[in-house]
Protein backbone atom coordinates (compact mmCIF):
# COMPACT_ATOMS: atom_id res chain seq x y z
CA UNK A 1 0.00 0.00 0.00
CA UNK A 2 1.32 3.49 -0.86
CA UNK A 3 1.36 5.61 2.29
CA UNK A 4 3.21 8.56 0.75
CA UNK A 5 0.17 10.82 0.11
CA UNK A 6 -1.03 10.37 3.68
CA UNK A 7 2.47 11.00 5.07
CA UNK A 8 2.87 14.10 2.88
CA UNK A 9 -0.48 15.39 4.11
CA UNK A 10 0.57 14.73 7.70
CA UNK A 11 3.82 16.65 7.13
CA UNK A 12 1.84 19.62 5.82
CA UNK A 13 -0.64 19.53 8.69
CA UNK A 14 2.12 19.36 11.32
CA UNK A 15 3.81 22.36 9.75
CA UNK A 16 0.54 24.25 9.68
CA UNK A 17 0.11 23.54 13.36
CA UNK A 18 3.48 25.10 14.00
CA UNK A 19 5.43 21.93 14.72
CA UNK A 20 9.14 22.46 14.00
CA UNK A 21 10.92 20.61 11.18
CA UNK A 22 12.89 18.27 13.46
CA UNK A 23 9.88 17.10 15.39
CA UNK A 24 7.80 16.84 12.20
CA UNK A 25 10.44 14.61 10.64
CA UNK A 26 10.51 12.45 13.76
CA UNK A 27 6.71 12.05 13.95
CA UNK A 28 6.40 11.29 10.24
CA UNK A 29 9.27 8.78 10.29
CA UNK A 30 7.73 7.04 13.26
CA UNK A 31 4.34 6.85 11.58
CA UNK A 32 5.94 5.56 8.35
CA UNK A 33 7.77 2.80 10.23
CA UNK A 34 4.61 1.77 12.01
CA UNK A 35 2.64 1.63 8.76
CA UNK A 36 5.36 -0.36 7.05
CA UNK A 37 5.51 -2.88 9.86
CA UNK A 38 1.77 -3.27 10.30
CA UNK A 39 0.82 -3.07 6.62
CA UNK A 40 -2.42 -1.38 7.66
CA UNK A 41 -4.18 1.62 6.17
CA UNK A 42 -3.01 4.93 7.73
CA UNK A 43 -6.60 6.14 7.92
CA UNK A 44 -7.48 3.10 9.99
CA UNK A 45 -4.45 3.37 12.27
CA UNK A 46 -4.13 7.14 12.70
CA UNK A 47 -7.25 8.63 11.16
CA UNK A 48 -7.23 11.72 8.91
CA UNK A 49 -3.85 13.55 8.73
CA UNK A 50 -5.36 16.71 10.21
CA UNK A 51 -6.87 14.82 13.16
CA UNK A 52 -3.62 13.03 13.90
CA UNK A 53 -1.58 16.23 13.60
CA UNK A 54 -3.92 17.94 16.07
CA UNK A 55 -3.55 15.01 18.47
CA UNK A 56 0.25 15.28 18.23
CA UNK A 57 0.13 19.02 18.90
CA UNK A 58 -2.21 18.54 21.86
CA UNK A 59 0.13 15.95 23.33
CA UNK A 60 2.99 18.45 23.06
CA UNK A 61 1.02 21.11 24.93
CA UNK A 62 0.70 23.54 21.99
CA UNK A 63 2.62 24.46 18.88
CA UNK A 64 6.10 25.96 18.83
CA UNK A 65 4.92 28.78 16.63
CA UNK A 66 7.97 30.97 16.91
CA UNK A 67 10.96 29.79 15.00
CA UNK A 68 14.27 30.61 16.65
CA UNK A 69 15.56 34.02 15.64
CA UNK A 70 19.14 34.53 14.74
CA UNK A 71 21.35 37.55 14.85
CA UNK A 72 20.60 39.70 11.79
CA UNK A 73 23.35 40.08 9.18
CA UNK A 74 24.51 43.00 7.04
CA UNK A 75 22.13 45.61 5.63
CA UNK A 76 20.40 44.30 2.50
CA UNK A 77 17.94 47.10 1.82
CA UNK A 78 18.17 50.71 2.92
CA UNK A 79 15.49 53.19 1.86
CA UNK A 80 16.21 56.78 2.85
CA UNK A 81 13.86 59.76 2.70
CA UNK A 82 11.55 58.24 0.10
CA UNK A 83 8.96 60.80 -0.94
CA UNK A 84 6.24 60.29 -3.52
CA UNK A 85 3.42 62.57 -4.62
CA UNK A 86 0.44 61.79 -6.82
CA UNK A 87 -1.41 64.77 -8.33
CA UNK A 88 -0.28 67.11 -5.59
CA UNK A 89 -1.06 64.67 -2.78
CA UNK A 90 1.90 63.39 -0.78
CA UNK A 91 1.57 59.63 -0.49
CA UNK A 92 4.97 58.91 1.02
CA UNK A 93 6.75 61.54 3.08
CA UNK A 94 10.46 60.95 3.79
CA UNK A 95 10.02 57.27 4.53
CA UNK A 96 13.01 55.31 5.85
CA UNK A 97 13.39 51.56 6.09
CA UNK A 98 16.41 49.38 6.81
CA UNK A 99 16.23 45.62 6.49
CA UNK A 100 19.13 43.32 7.26
CA UNK A 101 19.89 39.79 6.15
CA UNK A 102 17.79 37.45 8.29
CA UNK A 103 15.05 39.97 8.98
CA UNK A 104 11.40 40.29 7.99
CA UNK A 105 9.95 43.77 7.59
CA UNK A 106 6.20 44.29 7.43
CA UNK A 107 4.85 47.35 5.62
CA UNK A 108 1.42 48.16 7.00
CA UNK A 109 -1.11 50.93 6.59
CA UNK A 110 -4.64 51.66 5.46
CA UNK A 111 -5.78 51.43 1.84
CA UNK A 112 -4.13 54.18 -0.16
CA UNK A 113 -1.37 54.68 2.42
CA UNK A 114 1.23 54.00 -0.26
CA UNK A 115 2.31 50.47 0.71
CA UNK A 116 2.44 49.12 -2.86
CA UNK A 117 3.91 52.39 -4.12
CA UNK A 118 6.71 52.11 -1.57
CA UNK A 119 7.44 48.53 -2.62
CA UNK A 120 7.46 49.48 -6.30
CA UNK A 121 9.93 52.25 -5.52
CA UNK A 122 12.10 49.75 -3.61
CA UNK A 123 11.96 47.43 -6.63
CA UNK A 124 12.97 50.30 -8.92
CA UNK A 125 9.75 50.13 -10.91
CA UNK A 126 8.67 53.62 -9.93
CA UNK A 127 10.69 56.77 -9.36
CA UNK A 128 10.19 58.79 -6.18
CA UNK A 129 10.27 62.59 -6.04
CA UNK A 130 13.06 62.29 -3.48
CA UNK A 131 15.02 59.65 -1.64
CA UNK A 132 17.24 56.70 -2.44
CA UNK A 133 17.07 52.93 -2.15
CA UNK A 134 20.19 50.83 -1.76
CA UNK A 135 19.96 47.10 -2.35
CA UNK A 136 22.88 44.84 -1.48
CA UNK A 137 22.39 41.59 -3.36
CA UNK A 138 19.85 40.27 -5.82
CA UNK A 139 16.22 41.34 -5.79
CA UNK A 140 13.02 39.30 -6.08
CA UNK A 141 9.62 40.96 -6.40
CA UNK A 142 6.12 39.53 -6.11
CA UNK A 143 3.51 42.04 -7.35
CA UNK A 144 0.03 42.23 -5.86
CA UNK A 145 -1.49 41.11 -9.15
CA UNK A 146 -0.27 40.38 -12.65
CA UNK A 147 3.29 39.25 -13.01
CA UNK A 148 2.32 36.06 -14.82
CA UNK A 149 1.71 35.33 -18.50
CA UNK A 150 -1.80 34.07 -19.26
CA UNK A 151 -0.86 31.54 -21.92
CA UNK A 152 2.20 29.96 -20.30
CA UNK A 153 2.23 26.94 -17.97
CA UNK A 154 3.94 27.12 -14.54
CA UNK A 155 6.95 25.16 -15.86
CA UNK A 156 7.31 27.59 -18.77
CA UNK A 157 7.21 30.46 -16.28
CA UNK A 158 9.99 28.81 -14.28
CA UNK A 159 12.14 28.44 -17.41
CA UNK A 160 11.48 32.04 -18.47
CA UNK A 161 12.28 33.64 -15.11
CA UNK A 162 15.03 31.12 -14.40
CA UNK A 163 16.89 32.02 -17.61
CA UNK A 164 17.08 35.62 -16.39
CA UNK A 165 18.62 34.35 -13.15
CA UNK A 166 21.11 32.26 -15.07
CA UNK A 167 19.40 28.91 -14.46
CA UNK A 168 19.17 26.25 -17.17
CA UNK A 169 15.82 24.74 -18.10
CA UNK A 170 16.02 21.66 -15.91
CA UNK A 171 17.45 23.56 -12.94
CA UNK A 172 14.75 26.25 -13.26
CA UNK A 173 11.94 23.69 -13.38
CA UNK A 174 13.39 21.82 -10.43
CA UNK A 175 13.84 25.00 -8.40
CA UNK A 176 10.29 26.17 -9.21
CA UNK A 177 8.77 22.85 -8.26
CA UNK A 178 10.77 22.73 -5.02
CA UNK A 179 9.55 26.22 -4.06
CA UNK A 180 5.97 25.25 -4.99
CA UNK A 181 6.20 22.20 -2.72
CA UNK A 182 6.86 24.57 0.18
CA UNK A 183 3.37 25.96 -0.44
CA UNK A 184 1.89 22.45 -0.71
CA UNK A 185 1.41 22.96 -4.45
CA UNK A 186 2.30 20.60 -7.27
CA UNK A 187 2.23 22.71 -10.45
CA UNK A 188 0.25 21.01 -13.23
CA UNK A 189 2.44 20.35 -16.26
CA UNK A 190 0.23 21.62 -19.07
CA UNK A 191 -2.27 23.97 -17.46
CA UNK A 192 -1.83 27.56 -18.59
CA UNK A 193 -1.80 30.31 -15.97
CA UNK A 194 -5.16 31.67 -17.15
CA UNK A 195 -6.80 28.40 -16.11
CA UNK A 196 -5.38 28.47 -12.56
CA UNK A 197 -7.54 29.68 -9.68
CA UNK A 198 -6.75 33.09 -8.19
CA UNK A 199 -5.00 31.61 -5.16
CA UNK A 200 -2.99 29.13 -7.22
CA UNK A 201 -1.95 31.85 -9.59
CA UNK A 202 -0.74 33.84 -6.63
CA UNK A 203 1.30 30.82 -5.51
CA UNK A 204 2.91 30.83 -8.94
CA UNK A 205 3.57 34.54 -8.55
CA UNK A 206 5.28 33.94 -5.22
CA UNK A 207 7.33 31.01 -6.51
CA UNK A 208 8.56 33.15 -9.40
CA UNK A 209 9.75 35.82 -6.97
CA UNK A 210 11.78 33.18 -5.13
CA UNK A 211 13.43 31.62 -8.18
CA UNK A 212 17.18 31.93 -8.03
CA UNK A 213 16.95 32.59 -4.28
CA UNK A 214 17.36 36.37 -4.34
CA UNK A 215 18.88 38.06 -1.28
CA UNK A 216 16.06 40.59 -0.92
CA UNK A 217 12.42 39.63 -1.37
CA UNK A 218 9.74 42.25 -1.87
CA UNK A 219 6.28 40.73 -1.45
CA UNK A 220 3.19 42.85 -2.11
CA UNK A 221 0.30 41.13 -0.28
CA UNK A 222 1.28 37.84 -1.87
CA UNK A 223 -1.27 35.73 -0.02
CA UNK A 224 -4.40 37.10 -1.71
CA UNK A 225 -6.70 34.23 -2.55
CA UNK A 226 -4.81 31.77 -0.32
CA UNK A 227 -6.86 29.43 1.82
CA UNK A 228 -6.08 29.23 5.53
CA UNK A 229 -3.67 26.31 5.17
CA UNK A 230 -1.69 27.95 2.36
CA UNK A 231 -1.63 31.22 4.29
CA UNK A 232 0.03 29.44 7.24
CA UNK A 233 2.38 27.65 4.83
CA UNK A 234 3.28 31.03 3.40
CA UNK A 235 4.34 32.43 6.77
CA UNK A 236 6.31 29.29 7.55
CA UNK A 237 8.12 29.77 4.25
CA UNK A 238 8.82 33.42 5.09
CA UNK A 239 10.35 32.39 8.40
CA UNK A 240 12.39 29.74 6.64
CA UNK A 241 13.72 32.34 4.19
CA UNK A 242 14.60 34.60 7.10
CA UNK A 243 16.45 31.74 8.78
CA UNK A 244 18.35 31.22 5.53
CA UNK A 245 19.60 34.80 5.78
CA UNK A 246 17.24 36.48 3.33
CA UNK A 247 15.83 39.96 3.86
CA UNK A 248 12.06 39.88 3.35
CA UNK A 249 9.74 42.88 3.01
CA UNK A 250 6.03 42.01 3.13
CA UNK A 251 3.21 44.42 2.49
CA UNK A 252 0.36 43.31 4.71
CA UNK A 253 -2.83 44.56 6.27
CA UNK A 254 -3.20 41.49 8.47
CA UNK A 255 -1.93 42.82 11.77
CA UNK A 256 -2.03 39.47 13.60
CA UNK A 257 1.32 38.56 12.03
CA UNK A 258 3.15 41.66 13.21
CA UNK A 259 4.49 40.06 16.37
CA UNK A 260 6.30 37.54 14.18
CA UNK A 261 8.26 40.05 12.12
CA UNK A 262 11.39 41.99 13.01
CA UNK A 263 10.68 45.45 11.62
CA UNK A 264 7.36 47.25 11.14
CA UNK A 265 6.95 50.19 8.80
CA UNK A 266 3.58 51.78 9.48
CA UNK A 267 2.63 54.11 6.64
CA UNK A 268 -0.69 55.18 8.14
CA UNK A 269 0.96 57.29 10.85
CA UNK A 270 4.32 58.66 11.82
CA UNK A 271 5.63 55.43 13.33
CA UNK A 272 8.49 54.44 11.09
CA UNK A 273 10.86 51.71 12.28
CA UNK B 1 21.68 35.38 -26.95
CA UNK B 2 20.18 32.49 -24.99
CA UNK B 3 18.07 34.87 -22.91
CA UNK B 4 16.77 36.47 -26.10
CA UNK B 5 15.88 33.05 -27.45
CA UNK B 6 14.07 32.08 -24.24
CA UNK B 7 11.97 35.26 -24.47
CA UNK B 8 11.32 34.58 -28.16
CA UNK B 9 10.25 31.03 -27.40
CA UNK B 10 7.87 32.12 -24.64
CA UNK B 11 6.40 34.88 -26.82
CA UNK B 12 5.94 32.45 -29.69
CA UNK B 13 4.20 29.93 -27.44
CA UNK B 14 1.86 32.64 -26.18
CA UNK B 15 0.99 33.72 -29.71
CA UNK B 16 0.49 30.21 -31.06
CA UNK B 17 -1.85 29.35 -28.20
CA UNK B 18 -4.29 32.10 -29.16
CA UNK B 19 -5.86 29.89 -31.76
CA UNK B 20 -8.88 32.05 -32.58
CA UNK B 21 -6.63 35.05 -33.02
CA UNK B 22 -4.37 33.05 -35.30
CA UNK B 23 -7.28 31.97 -37.50
CA UNK B 24 -8.49 35.57 -37.82
CA UNK B 25 -4.94 36.74 -38.55
CA UNK B 26 -4.63 34.13 -41.25
CA UNK B 27 -7.96 34.94 -42.86
CA UNK B 28 -7.77 38.74 -42.76
CA UNK B 29 -5.30 39.11 -45.68
CA UNK B 30 -7.31 36.54 -47.64
CA UNK B 31 -10.41 38.72 -47.32
CA UNK B 32 -8.37 41.67 -48.62
CA UNK B 33 -7.06 39.58 -51.51
CA UNK B 34 -10.43 38.23 -52.57
CA UNK B 35 -12.12 41.63 -52.30
CA UNK B 36 -10.10 42.92 -55.28
CA UNK B 37 -9.29 39.77 -57.16
CA UNK B 38 -12.06 40.27 -59.72
CA UNK B 39 -11.31 43.80 -60.98
CA UNK B 40 -7.59 44.38 -61.30
CA UNK B 41 -4.63 42.05 -61.02
CA UNK B 42 -2.31 44.41 -59.18
CA UNK B 43 -4.88 45.67 -56.71
CA UNK B 44 -5.38 42.23 -55.17
CA UNK B 45 -1.62 41.99 -54.57
CA UNK B 46 -1.46 45.46 -53.04
CA UNK B 47 -4.45 44.67 -50.85
CA UNK B 48 -3.16 41.33 -49.63
CA UNK B 49 0.06 43.06 -48.55
CA UNK B 50 -1.92 45.73 -46.70
CA UNK B 51 -3.99 42.97 -45.10
CA UNK B 52 -0.78 41.30 -43.92
CA UNK B 53 0.51 44.60 -42.61
CA UNK B 54 -2.71 45.22 -40.70
CA UNK B 55 -2.86 41.69 -39.28
CA UNK B 56 0.77 41.68 -38.14
CA UNK B 57 0.71 45.19 -36.70
CA UNK B 58 -2.39 44.30 -34.70
CA UNK B 59 -0.81 41.06 -33.45
CA UNK B 60 2.32 42.99 -32.41
CA UNK B 61 0.24 45.70 -30.73
CA UNK B 62 -1.65 43.19 -28.59
CA UNK B 63 1.45 41.07 -27.88
CA UNK B 64 3.28 44.21 -26.73
CA UNK B 65 0.40 45.29 -24.50
CA UNK B 66 0.03 41.81 -22.98
CA UNK B 67 3.75 41.72 -22.16
CA UNK B 68 3.73 44.98 -20.19
CA UNK B 69 2.65 43.29 -16.94
CA UNK B 70 5.39 40.70 -17.10
CA UNK B 71 8.30 42.81 -18.36
CA UNK B 72 9.20 44.62 -15.11
CA UNK B 73 9.42 41.25 -13.37
CA UNK B 74 11.61 39.87 -16.16
CA UNK B 75 13.82 42.95 -15.95
CA UNK B 76 14.25 42.40 -12.21
CA UNK B 77 15.03 38.75 -12.86
CA UNK B 78 18.15 39.67 -14.78
CA UNK B 79 16.98 40.38 -18.33
CA UNK B 80 18.15 43.48 -20.13
CA UNK B 81 15.56 45.46 -22.07
CA UNK B 82 17.35 44.42 -25.27
CA UNK B 83 16.70 40.73 -24.49
CA UNK B 84 13.01 41.43 -24.03
CA UNK B 85 12.58 43.54 -27.17
CA UNK B 86 14.70 41.42 -29.46
CA UNK B 87 13.08 38.23 -28.21
CA UNK B 88 9.62 39.58 -28.89
CA UNK B 89 10.65 40.95 -32.29
CA UNK B 90 12.12 37.58 -33.19
CA UNK B 91 8.91 35.76 -32.22
CA UNK B 92 6.69 38.16 -34.14
CA UNK B 93 8.92 38.18 -37.20
CA UNK B 94 8.72 34.37 -37.20
CA UNK B 95 4.92 34.56 -37.04
CA UNK B 96 5.05 37.12 -39.86
CA UNK B 97 7.09 34.84 -42.09
CA UNK B 98 4.76 31.91 -41.32
CA UNK B 99 1.75 34.08 -42.09
CA UNK B 100 3.16 35.51 -45.33
CA UNK B 101 4.37 32.27 -46.86
CA UNK B 102 0.92 30.86 -47.78
CA UNK B 103 0.00 34.20 -49.38
CA UNK B 104 3.17 34.23 -51.42
CA UNK B 105 2.30 30.71 -52.57
CA UNK B 106 -1.22 31.89 -53.36
CA UNK B 107 0.09 34.69 -55.57
CA UNK B 108 2.51 32.25 -57.16
CA UNK B 109 -0.36 29.92 -58.06
CA UNK B 110 -3.01 32.50 -58.88
CA UNK B 111 -1.18 35.33 -60.69
CA UNK B 112 0.66 35.27 -63.98
CA UNK B 113 3.16 37.63 -65.55
CA UNK B 114 4.24 39.35 -62.33
CA UNK B 115 7.69 39.72 -60.76
CA UNK B 116 7.50 37.15 -57.99
CA UNK B 117 10.80 38.22 -56.44
CA UNK B 118 9.47 41.74 -55.95
CA UNK B 119 6.31 40.36 -54.34
CA UNK B 120 8.43 38.29 -51.94
CA UNK B 121 10.33 41.50 -51.18
CA UNK B 122 7.11 43.39 -50.39
CA UNK B 123 6.01 40.65 -48.03
CA UNK B 124 9.41 40.49 -46.31
CA UNK B 125 9.47 44.28 -45.83
CA UNK B 126 5.86 44.19 -44.64
CA UNK B 127 6.87 41.73 -41.91
CA UNK B 128 9.89 43.81 -40.90
CA UNK B 129 7.92 47.08 -40.81
CA UNK B 130 4.58 46.03 -39.34
CA UNK B 131 5.98 44.15 -36.32
CA UNK B 132 8.01 47.06 -34.86
CA UNK B 133 5.20 49.43 -35.88
CA UNK B 134 2.68 47.48 -33.74
CA UNK B 135 5.16 47.16 -30.87
CA UNK B 136 5.92 50.89 -31.00
CA UNK B 137 2.21 51.70 -30.79
CA UNK B 138 1.90 49.42 -27.74
CA UNK B 139 4.88 51.21 -26.16
CA UNK B 140 3.54 54.70 -26.80
CA UNK B 141 -0.15 53.97 -26.22
CA UNK B 142 -0.49 51.60 -23.29
CA UNK B 143 -4.23 51.08 -23.80
CA UNK B 144 -5.00 48.62 -26.58
CA UNK B 145 -8.08 50.47 -27.82
CA UNK B 146 -6.10 53.65 -28.46
CA UNK B 147 -3.43 51.70 -30.33
CA UNK B 148 -6.02 49.88 -32.40
CA UNK B 149 -7.67 53.16 -33.41
CA UNK B 150 -4.33 54.61 -34.54
CA UNK B 151 -3.66 51.45 -36.50
CA UNK B 152 -7.06 51.68 -38.16
CA UNK B 153 -6.36 55.27 -39.10
CA UNK B 154 -2.94 54.52 -40.59
CA UNK B 155 -4.06 51.54 -42.67
CA UNK B 156 -7.25 53.35 -43.70
CA UNK B 157 -5.21 56.35 -44.86
CA UNK B 158 -2.86 54.03 -46.68
CA UNK B 159 -5.83 52.77 -48.68
CA UNK B 160 -7.62 56.02 -49.45
CA UNK B 161 -4.83 58.57 -49.93
CA UNK B 162 -3.44 59.25 -53.38
CA UNK B 163 -0.25 57.16 -53.46
CA UNK B 164 1.40 59.65 -55.82
CA UNK B 165 1.11 62.45 -53.24
CA UNK B 166 4.20 63.15 -51.20
CA UNK B 167 2.27 63.04 -47.90
CA UNK B 168 1.66 59.31 -48.28
CA UNK B 169 5.39 58.69 -48.05
CA UNK B 170 5.11 59.45 -44.36
CA UNK B 171 2.93 56.36 -43.97
CA UNK B 172 4.82 53.18 -43.04
CA UNK B 173 3.46 50.93 -45.79
CA UNK B 174 3.86 53.26 -48.78
CA UNK B 175 6.70 51.05 -50.05
CA UNK B 176 4.26 48.24 -50.83
CA UNK B 177 2.51 50.41 -53.43
CA UNK B 178 5.77 51.28 -55.17
CA UNK B 179 7.05 47.73 -55.15
CA UNK B 180 3.68 46.32 -56.25
CA UNK B 181 3.68 48.70 -59.22
CA UNK B 182 7.15 47.46 -60.11
CA UNK B 183 6.06 43.83 -59.71
CA UNK B 184 2.74 44.02 -61.54
CA UNK B 185 3.14 46.76 -64.16
CA UNK B 186 6.78 45.93 -64.96
CA UNK B 187 7.83 49.53 -64.51
CA UNK B 188 11.44 50.71 -64.40
CA UNK B 189 13.84 50.12 -61.52
CA UNK B 190 13.08 53.51 -59.96
CA UNK B 191 9.98 52.07 -58.32
CA UNK B 192 12.05 49.21 -56.92
CA UNK B 193 14.69 51.54 -55.49
CA UNK B 194 12.16 53.97 -54.00
CA UNK B 195 10.09 51.15 -52.49
CA UNK B 196 13.08 49.28 -51.14
CA UNK B 197 14.61 52.43 -49.63
CA UNK B 198 11.32 53.48 -48.03
CA UNK B 199 10.70 50.01 -46.58
CA UNK B 200 14.23 49.62 -45.23
CA UNK B 201 14.28 53.10 -43.70
CA UNK B 202 10.95 52.46 -41.93
CA UNK B 203 11.97 48.96 -40.81
CA UNK B 204 15.24 50.20 -39.30
CA UNK B 205 13.79 53.40 -37.83
CA UNK B 206 10.81 51.65 -36.24
CA UNK B 207 13.00 48.87 -34.81
CA UNK B 208 15.41 51.42 -33.32
CA UNK B 209 12.50 53.37 -31.84
CA UNK B 210 11.04 50.21 -30.27
CA UNK B 211 14.42 49.35 -28.71
CA UNK B 212 14.86 52.91 -27.40
CA UNK B 213 11.28 53.05 -26.02
CA UNK B 214 11.82 49.77 -24.13
CA UNK B 215 15.20 50.92 -22.82
CA UNK B 216 13.60 54.11 -21.47
CA UNK B 217 10.54 52.38 -19.98
CA UNK B 218 12.52 49.55 -18.38
CA UNK B 219 15.56 51.59 -17.35
CA UNK B 220 17.07 51.23 -13.93
CA UNK B 221 15.76 54.20 -11.97
CA UNK B 222 18.26 56.66 -10.64
CA UNK B 223 17.16 56.41 -7.01
CA UNK B 224 17.95 52.67 -6.92
CA UNK B 225 21.53 51.62 -6.25
CA UNK B 226 22.18 47.95 -6.72
CA UNK B 227 25.32 46.57 -5.13
CA UNK B 228 25.54 42.87 -5.91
Amino acid sequence: MNHEPWLAALTGELRRHGVGPDLTGHVVAEAATHLLDSGESPLRVFGAPETYARAVVDSLGGPDVRPPRRQPGPVRLAARGVTKRYRGRTVLDRVDLTVRAGQIAAVVGANGAGKSTFLRICAGLLSPEAGTVEVHGTLGYCPQDGGTAEFLSPDEHFVLIGAGRGLGRTAARRAGRAEAAGLEWTPPRRTQARHLSGGTRQKLNLVLARLGEPDVLLLDEPYQGFDRGTYLDFWHEVWRWRDAGKAVVVVTHLLNQLDRVDVVLDLSGERNA
Amino acid sequence: MSRTLVVAEAALRELLRRRTVLVILLLMPLAFYLSRRGDFLGQSIRFVCLGLAWALSTAALFAGSAARGMEPRLRLSGYGSRHLVLGRLLALWTVGVLLSTPYFLLVLADQRDVRYGAIALIMALTVFVSVPFGLLLSAVLPRELEGTLVLLTVVGLQMVMDPAGSATRALPFWFSRELATYAVDHTDGGYLVRGLTHGLVFAVALTVLVVVAAAVRLRQRRHLRLAT
